[in-house]
């Protein structure tokens, strides 16, 4: 036990020292991030709060929806908790860099183990926790339970984590004894991106947003029946749904130790066993995972698009090019991510051929429009999130290799640029897309389609600027995997700033917007004054894109050239 | 050919180097010695332009580095002490891309180049093998095919030796003094004393960020009436100035 306990402590005494040690600088970035979890969390408490109160007044059904959505939330949370554990056991126990040293020292294989399963635990599921405990707390708010019910609360959320974690832990050990670590690693992202692809598709092709519209189902008991979710009386989130639910409905006198024991019971289980399994594949599946792999680089294909794509581009910035596409696609992580964004293009279209215009009481030809416009908001944060995830992490991409592009006779300004531009002909096309396509399917006029679809385009090259800019001044080139880069505080303030931009650019559209569809609408003329104003608005929102242009990126700039 | 002017570093109220002159003929291989932390590695980051000087100027054949980096850098090789790669590139391709910074891929002799360094340098089998498959000594192999691609006129390097098999390290002495003959700078940093008495004309020792003493292996020995190897040297003026620092220590 001494061993273990020593074995947990670098990480204790490393979060002990970076809290102390941290200076105001260093404290500001943890603060912001606190105050910006607070805010998500407080809006998660106030919609959670307000739809079980919505729920409760609806008669016969309320209490039903409301345990239904208990039951959906612990069945999401423990399928996240599953697929956290697995990403993060695998890294802790087997490509984590500590690992030579631990199993060098003189303590027992378990004892390394328990160690390693334990920050894997914690490291999965403290953001599930954190997240999940608004909802939780909407339910203690509105439900008003007996105090036993935090306890039971606490404990059954504990004995989730570990079963969870158990899952995942056990999931990993078999599937590193098959495969080695680093394949393993890359079998599994494609296959949890080819399932969150599914399931988004599989889900938004069910048309949920049927449940609010009554017409749809002939009876109650029909529209009930459409509620019986993923449940099963062997899944421990149904024993934890029922546990808590009992404190929930008031109903003091039912018993729920039976689910009590078998939620612990199969938590001590899964420890045991994954303890057990341990000791016969973990250090096996340890040394597989060490061995290196033999791969020749890909042909063909791969160099026949390198070759059109960098044509234009001056012989430093197409081999700064030809080496980001290559690495793109021959790393399974983020190639996979274009699944992700292609079903996300698809369900997007999807919603604007499914909008129920028809039955709006407003002018159809107004709404339409009114749509459209403010379509240009959605599709700038789609394109955010986008930029997020493949340009923002673009100069972090250069990982520890940065210093061979410092050492280079390329300037940094050349480089930022170069990526620059190496990314706006794919943003380009993608932000014509979701305008083109979905103001068509909204069958708007052609001056909204001029407006929004020039207004896309130039806001565009503010969002790439800005993702390039923002990478350049929070930069992470020691990260263990991309992925991690966009998810960390530079991406956060680069998400708020995309979505504050575009808010900035549609509110002061908007103005001059209504005065001429208006005008086009009613077939009148606008007025000197009006047209002044409609000048002054469009050419403030063009100053701003500007600005957003070239700001982030002489920002960005500077602080790569002091980068050190 | 290098000379560093006054330079300084500061990181975080530390100084890890202190003021440094140093001037570097042409055709030389320069050693660059001294105890670990005593700022070998921040210098030669420096020398390649990886690290900004809170103070000073390098100047690499005639130009400030602060005034004309891309120039200074089109003419000068480096290779770290640690070869972070591309790893999802092949060996190949890395070479590729480094003659695409360099201006080089337009050559016609750029395949014959890249072929004669791979064959040099023994990675001609694994030039089509990703880079991530590669040991420790055959990356750090490949990074010096790197900095040797552009043939130039100054080559920096931070411990040579880390990760290579005796036989590369055979390799890379014998290129480091054919680029010297061909009148080529060499500015290597290393531990190794053995190295540094094999291969370096003349040397400059460091301790605590500033220089304690410059001139070739037979000079220093003179100074500090030490016979036999560098090492002996080395001990003697480190370990001088170690036991200085420590009494005017005790005394404050």
């Amino acid at each position: 036990m001494k061993d273990l306990y020593l074995l947990l402590s670098p990480r204790i005494l490393g979060l002990k020292n970076s809290l102390l040690s941290a200076s105001y600088g260093n404290r500001k970035k943890p603060l912001i991030m606190v105050i910006a979890g607070l805010v998500f969390w407080g809006l998660m408490f106030v919609v959670s709060s307000r739809m079980l109160i919505y729920f409760q007044s609806v008669e016969v059904i309320g209490d039903i929806l409301a345990h239904y959505l208990l039951a959906m939330v612990f069945l999401t949370f423990f399928s996240l908790l599953i697929f956290s554990n697995i990403i993060t056991a695998l890294s802790n126990l087997y490509l984590s860099e500590d690992l030579e040293l631990c199993h060098s020292l003189p303590s027992s294989l378990e004892e390394v183990f328990i160690s390693k399963a334990v920050y894997t635990l914690i490291d999965s599921s403290w953001m599930v926790i954190i997240f999940g405990m608004p909802i939780m707390m909407a339910y203690a708010y509105v439900y008003r339970p007996a105090p036993g019910f935090y306890f039971a609360l606490f404990h059954s959320g504990l004995a989730i984590c570990i079963i969870s974690s158990g899952i995942g832990i056990l999931f990993i050990m078999i599937m590193v004894s098959i495969f080695p670590a680093q394949r393993t690693r890359d079998i599994i992202m494609l296959l949890m991106i080819f399932m969150i692809v599914a399931l988004y598709l599989m889900f938004r092709f069910l048309r949920p947003e049927r449940l609010v519209n009554p017409d749809a189902f002939f009876s109650i008991t029909q529209y009930v029946t459409s509620l019986q979710g993923p449940d099963h009386p062997f899944l421990p989130t149904h024993w934890v749904t029922e546990h808590l639910w009992g404190f929930l409905d008031g109903q003091e006198g039912r018993s729920e130790v039976f689910e009590v024991i078998l939620l612990w019971s199969s938590a001590a289980a899964m420890m045991v066993i994954n303890i057990w399994v341990a000791g016969g594949i973990y250090l096996k599946g340890y040394s597989k995972s060490q061995e290196a792999r033999r791969r020749r680089g890909g042909k063909g294909l791969l160099n026949l698009l390198i070759k059109y794509v960098k044509k234009p581009m001056g012989p430093d910035l197409a081999s700064i090019m030809d080496k980001d596409i290559r690495t793109f696609f021959r790393d399974n992580t983020q190639w996979s991510q274009l699944l992700l964004l292609g079903a996300l293009v698809v369900v997007y279209i999807y919603n604007f051929s499914v909008l129920p215009l028809e039955r709006s009481p407003i002018r159809l030809e107004f709404l339409q429009n009114v749509i459209a416009f403010l379509n240009l908001g959605l599709a700038g944060f789609v394109l955010a999130a986008v930029s997020v995830r493949f340009i923002f992490p673009a100069i972090s991409s250069e990982g520890k290799s940065f210093w061979i592009i410092q050492a280079s006779p390329v300037s940094m300004k050349r480089l930022l640029w170069g990526k620059f531009f190496i990314y706006a002909p794919p943003m380009l096309v993608l932000g014509g897309i979701l305008i083109i396509v979905t103001n068509y399917l909204l069958h708007v006029t052609t001056f909204m389609m001029i407006l929004t679809l020039a207004t896309m385009l130039l806001t565009v090259f503010a969002i790439i600027a800005m993702g390039i800019g923002f990478g350049a001044l929070y930069p992470d080139f020691k990260y263990e995997n991309i992925s991690q880069v966009a998810t960390g505080f530079g991406g956060l303030l680069y998400m708020i700033f995309s979505a504050a931009f575009m808010a900035v650019i549609i509110i002061l559209e908007a103005g001059p917007v209504y005065l001429l569809f208006m005008a086009d609408v009613r077939g009148s003329t606008v007025t000197v004054f009006q047209w002044f104003q409609i000048i002054i608005a469009f050419s403030i929102a063009f100053i701003i894109i500007c600005f957003a242009v070239y700001e982030p990126m002489k920002l960005g700039l500077e602080a790569l050239e002091r980068y050190e | 050919m290098i000379e560093l002017i006054a330079l300084t570093k500061v990181f975080k109220g530390l100084k890890a180097v202190d003021d440094i002159n140093l001037k570097v003929r042409k055709g030389v291989v320069y050693g660059f010695l001294g105890p670990n932390g005593a700022g070998k590695t921040t210098t030669i980051k420096m020398m390649a332009g990886v690290l900004m000087p809170t103070k000073g100027e390098v100047m690499i054949n005639g130009m400030e580095i602060s005034k004309q980096p891309s120039e200074v850098k089109g003419c000068t090789g480096f290779i770290p002490d640690r070869p972070f790669l591309y790893e999802k590139l092949t060996g190949r391709e890395f070479l590729r891309f480094l003659a695409g910074l360099y201006n080089l891929d337009h050559l016609s002799s750029l395949n014959a180049r890249l072929a004669e360094l791979l064959e040099l340098f023994d990675l001609s089998h694994w030039a089509d093998e990703l880079i991530e498959s590669y040991s420790h000594g055959m990356k750090q192999r490949l990074v010096m095919c790197g900095a040797l691609l552009h043939d130039p006129l100054v080559l920096i390097v931070d411990e040579p030796m880390v990760g290579l098999d005796p036989r590369g390290a055979r390799l890379v002495k014998d290129i480091f003094r054919d680029l010297a003959q061909e009148g080529k700078t060499v500015f290597i940093s290393t531990h190794s004393l053995d190295v540094a008495q094999e291969v370096c004309q003349e040397v400059a020792i460091i301790q605590e960020g500033r220089i304690i003493a410059t001139g070739s292996p037979k000079v220093l020995r003179e100074k500090t009436g030490v016979d036999g190897n560098l090492e002996n040297v080395f001990l003697k003026l480190t370990e001088g100035k170690r036991i200085a620092h420590e009494r005017s220590l005790s005394a404050s």
